[in-house]
């Protein structure tokens, strides 16, 4: 669990004793108890919308557009169709409420795909133009009753109980405990810690083997079933559903609470959902005002509090982590092996580049370069800046594809595959410029980093099934190993952007290992680092390589390279000039040439 | 037809401006501007105020319309734009929608929620109507179109002819590069942002005789305008100008065809398409679409 869910973890039992207190004392205040069941339903809608843009770091504004899918469902189901008389009321009404969030995720997926096109601005504007259209169907389908939109839903019956009023409030605050509770769930599962690896960056989150798109598309679906959960009891609460109801100021409203509260926490989404309900009640002669004043404490709250009104609550200084070193030669001793090992990869070697190219327009970044690495053993790729080498790297992980030839890994044909599936492979990898998660501790950044290991599905998170816990134990296991072989215990809990550069470095190894791989391809790890960091290094990189790994090293310090290589190729204008031997490598005329600019 | 298509350009030569707008704020902060719709309707009603209250001339209200706007951009990128955009780009998204509910209800309070009508820029009360091609033309429609191309040239004037036009390209096409060799970058990006917003309040107050100004279009007027952006390409300054007429007239071929209901969910839908199917716009770059 990170330091928000920890949080959350405190704050929500304090949340929900205070809407038991709210409720027993407002309980004869008609008012009270309908701005209390507005922002409880206003809550469920924007807790998701709070995962989408506090966790996932996307943008919608088009909320209400699922809002109104769902209770435009219900109130379809509810008053349009005929139903056999052996159907009670309330097997209608939970026959609506699963429709309409059944509906909503549906849609939810379908803005998902498109948001997969675009970035922050661009997605911002899709969105506007979803719930935009969204309301325009409602407003002109006949069968949705046009403007007016649809009447006389009648309330949910449960039993002999009506679901109104009091009930009413009781049921849509059990809606928010049930919501808070998958989303908590879900937060604290392999799928949150996926969600946090895309919020940081999603170019190293596909390197770990997060499928970012898969999961942009879960966070867009859940956001829209809870707007659709939500927006089918609100028509059945109101007994109607009308256009302007459901229009793009309740979508803005939905933003509002969310970046009010605090975006990306269960309690922000609970707490500026209630701070909006309650002013809608005691505001309302403000008028006109009261939308003025919430556009001013948006603006002021997203630049001056970006955490939100939640985030000003002081969270609980961390605990120094004290499971976190288990005896150092024991973790050594574990046998580094690829935890899900690649299909028939026993006897194909862990890479094979087979006549690559890449051409970016005219220029040739990657000429016809064609090699395999020896399994368990340490090759160093060298040579001038603008060789190709990083190019070649991004190739192999499936960051930049090549124009032509193949990429085999573990004896597949992984040319076209997207990186998290060559990651899942069992291949790891470190930056140039140490993509580490920023937000995150050392410790979160190294279980991240053992993602490709956790098993955990998402119904499995959802209802925090015994496999997410194991899958979580998994990872943190993992992450530990690999903290305590590279002697980074010290640091577990120190947030990434915090670190020192040579650290930043050392932490992204361990990321790149915890997962275990077979393959690791290492990017420039010594570049910028100190005599006693470069001693560090190579004593880490030796280590890896002890423990069985196959290791692909783009280094120009040549004492590093020369000193840790079984194998030395060079890269000189994208294509492989000399390869062997790292002795014979140094005194090949050719490198010599390449670096030095002689002739011939 | 041919009226409807007339209708067409004059509305769109509102959405136009917006695109423009927004694509001179995306240019020099590379963050698109969602309350720019509400600028507009701003831009109209503080024309109407001159009208109203100072008993000025249309010409004089525009005037000051225009100015007022240049103003209200500058505060705008000082203390909204330039510090969210330091918190990150989606608070950049965050703080203009945010303007749109302060624009939205703040122009209620003081001209209610009603929209008010401008007088026209011929000086008479009805406006006159003249027939070419069979098709009545109102002169507010040939004064619209006119102004618009005034606006084009003087825009083009600025950002390619004068010396500090050029250099607030610069800043926005590369802040460091222009950083270097002396230029202000934070001041270009205020000079742009008020460019745009004082382009929006003129466009508000041409279109304002026909629309009428005020109420809750702002938010429709943003999107349409984006459309137009993206129909013609963000990046490029003819396209966003076309997409925007384009936008307006398939608005009230769409209306006048297919009844008032239709236009905007297909026009919405357009911007889905365009989304989807060619984000780059018709005349823009893909390089557009990443940045």
């Amino acid at each position: 669990m990170n330091r928000d869910l920890r949080s959350e973890a405190r704050i929500l039992p304090i949340v929900a004793l205070v809407v038991v207190a709210f409720g027993f004392f407002a309980r004869g205040d008609a008012n009270l108890m309908q701005a209390g069941t507005f922002a409880a339903i206003d809550a469920v809608a924007a807790i998701g919308l709070g995962v989408l843009l506090g966790n996932v770091a996307q943008i919608s504004i088009g909320q209400a557009g699922f809002f109104g899918i769902g209770g435009y469902a219900l109130a379809y189901l509810t008053t349009a169709v005929t139903w056999p008389a052996s159907v009670p009321p309330w097997a209608q009404f939970f026959a609506g409420t699963l429709a309409g969030t059944v509906l909503a995720a549906a849609f939810g997926v379908l803005l998902g795909l498109i948001a997969l096109r675009f970035k922050g601005h661009y997605l911002a504007m899709a969105t506007l133009a979803f719930g935009l259209i969204a309301t325009g169907v409602f407003r002109i389908s006949s069968a949705l009753g046009g403007a007016s939109g649809l009447q006389n839903i009648p309330y949910a019956q449960l039993g002999s109980l009506s679901i109104s009023g009091v009930a009413a409030f009781w049921y849509a605050w059990a809606m928010v405990a049930l919501v808070a509770g998958l989303t908590f769930n879900l937060l604290r599962g392999r799928t949150g810690r996926a969600f946090e690896a895309i919020r940081n960056d999603e170019l190293a989150a596909e390197a770990i083997g997060v499928p970012t798109r898969r999961f942009k598309i879960v966070a867009f679906t859940f956001a829209g079933a809870l707007a659709g959960f939500a927006g089918s009891f609100y028509s059945s609460y109101l007994g109607l559903i009308e256009p302007t109801g459901v229009s793009v100021n309740f979508s803005v409203d939905l933003l509002l609470m969310v970046v009010l509260g605090g975006a990306g926490r269960i309690s922000g989404a609970i707490l500026g959902a209630a701070i909006v309900g309650l002013t809608n009640v005691y505001g309302h002669n403000l008028e006109n005002w009261r939308p003025v004043i919430y556009g001013l404490l948006v603006i002021a709250i997203v630049i001056g509090f970006p955490r939100g009104l939640i985030g000003i609550v002081p969270r609980r200084r961390r605990a120094a982590s004290p499971a976190i070193a288990p005896a150092n030669g024991e973790v050594a001793a574990a046998p580094a092996m690829p935890l899900r090992t690649p299909v028939g990869s026993g006897d194909a070697p862990w890479l094979t580049v087979e006549h690559a190219t890449k051409r970016f327009g005219g220029l040739v970044a990657v000429d016809d370069v064609s090699f395999t690495l020896e399994s368990g053993k340490l090759t160093s790729l060298i040579g001038p800046n603008g060789a190709g080498k990083t190019t070649l790297f991004n190739a192999i992980c499936g960051i930049g594809r090549v124009t032509s030839g193949r990429v085999l890994v573990a004896g597949r044909d992984v040319t076209t595959w997207q990186p998290h599936r060559i990651a899942e492979l069992g291949v790891g990898r470190s930056f140039q410029n140490a993509r580490l998660f920023a937000d995150m501790t050392v410790l979160e950044n190294v279980v991240a980093g053992a993602f490709r290991a956790e098993t955990a599905s998402l119904v499995s998170d959802l209802l925090a099934l015994p496999a997410s816990r194991r899958s979580g134990a998994l990872a943190l296991e993992l992450a530990r190993e690999a903290l305590a072989r590279l002697e980074l215990e010290a640091l577990a809990d120190v947030r990434a952007g915090d670190l020192a550069f040579g650290d930043r470095r050392r932490v992204e190894l361990a990321r790149a290992m915890a997962a275990r791989p077979g393959l690791l391809l290492v990017d420039e790890p010594a570049a910028g680092l100190n005599a006693g960091e470069r001693r560090r290094l190579r004593e880490d990189l030796l280590r890896l390589r002890e423990g069985g790994m196959t290791l692909l090293l783009i280094e120009h310090d040549m004492r590093l390279v020369m000193d840790v290589s079984d194998r030395v190729m060079v890269l000189k204008f994208g294509k492989l000039i000399a390869d062997g031997l790292p002795a014979r490598v140094r005194d090949d005329p050719g490198v010599i040439a390449a670096y030095l600019g002689t002739a011939v | 037809m041919l009226q409807l298509v007339v209708a067409g350009l004059t509305v769109g030569s509102g959405y136009a401006l917006v695109a423009l707008g927004i694509h001179i704020i995306l240019r020099a902060t590379r963050a698109i501007n969602f309350a720019q719709g509400e600028f507009v309707i701003l831009g109209g009603l503080l024309a109407y105020g001159a009208v109203t209250w100072l008993h000025a001339s249309v010409w004089l209200a525009l005037a000051l319309a225009t100015l007022l706007g240049f103003v209200l951009g500058l505060a705008y990128e000082r203390f909204v734009l330039r510090p969210a955009a330091r918190v990150g780009e989606l608070a950049v998204t965050i703080a203009s929608v945010g303007t749109i509910y302060v624009l939205l209800y703040g122009h209620a309070l003081v001209w209610g929620s009603l929209p008010q009508p401008l007088p026209y820029f011929s000086g008479v009360a009805e406006d006159v109507k003249w027939r070419v091609f069979g098709t009545e033309i109102a002169a507010q429609q040939a004064w619209v179109l006119g102004l618009l191309l005034l606006a084009l040239v003087v825009l083009y004037a600025f950002f390619e002819r004068t010396t500090y036009g050029k250099a607030v390209r610069a800043a926005s096409d590369n802040p460091l590069g222009a950083r270097l060799i002396g230029i202000d970058v934070d001041r270009a990006r205020a000079i742009s942002v008020a460019i745009a917003i004082a382009l929006a309040a003129f466009g508000g107050t041409i279109i304002g005789p026909i629309t009428l100004v005020g109420g809750a279009a702002g938010i429709g007027i943003s999107i349409k305008g984006f459309v137009g952006g993206i129909l013609g390409g963000l990046d490029s300054p003819v396209g966003c100008t076309l997409g925007g007429l384009v936008v307006g007239v398939v608005e009230k071929l769409l209306e006048g065809g297919a009844g008032y209901g239709i236009a905007d969910p297909v026009v919405y839908s357009l911007l889905l398409v365009m989304l989807i199917v060619r984000p780059q716009g018709l005349f823009g770059t893909r390089r557009a679409v990443r940045d």
